[in-house]
């Protein structure tokens, strides 16, 4: 195969830089077993040992939820920037980054900042991916990707689901 | 054959995407989108002409803007909700080899967006 194939194969050299990186991020930010995972195959990255989370019946807020099906792993350490249509541009509210969990530690928006609007959330894979050694053609198809919805009605909560390979991504209104 | 090309796929309605505006736009040096067409899908949801013929493939960023909003205002009464997903959803992807081709499918609903390289 040639340069321009990717493969979720990480050597151990990769594998460590990954673990640096999340290190960088806050040790509280891993999930426990993730130095573990350091020595495991590299297709679980982050390791899945946080089970889903119902978030039925928590008052108005926006949640986001970030998923790597490239690596079958939540995407751990993924840099979200939150920014808000006012009107004339577009206005970066907030840079976050998923936890072990893939979720930011916090909601994005919450209390009197969640209010209804046009909204992006723009997925930082350029960075994910290179800190996973991924082997990707460059430009890389997908680098930063912006996922654009509505809040129309700040009584009700949003929760943002997104699926993301190199290669693809979803996002929907989820739960 | 090189170059892009798109298919819209209305997955509320299980059925192409017809009438749907597609703005092309390609990254200029300065970091900047410049619009390069805008376009409307056939009733098979892709477009009559290649989105970039292969003559103009080069490597780069580009984007596809998808008009959902008004495509989806159009079925008015049949939606019970208002969207989820914005009036405008860009995708924006790039060319790394200028020989080949891609294929960028967007599968929408009133909530929902899905893309990939496809064939």
């Amino acid at each position: 195969m040639k340069d321009d194939t990717i493969s979720p194969q990480a050597d151990s050299m990769q594998r460590r830089g990954v673990l640096r990186a999340g290190l960088l991020m806050g040790g509280a930010a891993l999930a426990p077993g993730f130095a573990a995972a350091a020595d495991a195959p590299a297709a679980a990255p982050a390791g899945l040992t946080v089970a889903p989370n119902s978030q039925a019946g928590v008052s108005p807020r926006l949640t986001v939820h970030a998923i790597d099906t490239f690596h079958g792993a939540t995407g751990a350490g993924l840099k979200l920037d939150l920014s808000r249509f006012d009107g004339e541009r577009w206005q970066l509210l907030k840079t976050v980054r998923a936890n072990a969990g893939g979720r930011p530690a916090e909601p994005l928006l919450i209390g009197d900042a969640y209010r209804s609007g046009r909204y992006e959330v723009l997925l930082h894979l350029d960075e994910y991916f290179a800190q996973m050694g991924a082997k990707l053609p460059q430009p890389s198809f997908l680098s930063k990707v912006p996922l654009r919805f509505v809040i129309q009605d700040a009584a009700q909560r949003v929760h943002l689901a997104a699926l993301f390979s190199p290669w693809g991504y979803s996002y929907y209104r989820g739960s | 054959m090189a170059g892009i090309s798109t298919h819209v796929l209305d997955n509320f309605n299980g059925r192409p995407g017809a009438g749907m505006r597609i703005d092309f736009s390609a990254r200029e040096k300065d970091g900047s989108w410049k619009l390069v067409k805008t376009m409307t899908t056939n009733a098979d949801g892709r477009t009559d002409q290649p989105v970039l013929a292969p003559e103009a493939a080069a490597v780069g960023e580009y984007e596809l803007s998808f008009h959902l909003g008004d495509f989806y205002e159009r079925q008015g009464a049949r939606l019970a909700d208002p969207l989820f997903v914005d009036k405008v959803v860009p995708l924006r992807f790039a060319i790394f080899d200028a020989k080949q081709h891609y294929h960028v499918p967007m599968l929408c609903t009133p909530w929902s967006c899905s893309t990939y390289r496809g064939s």
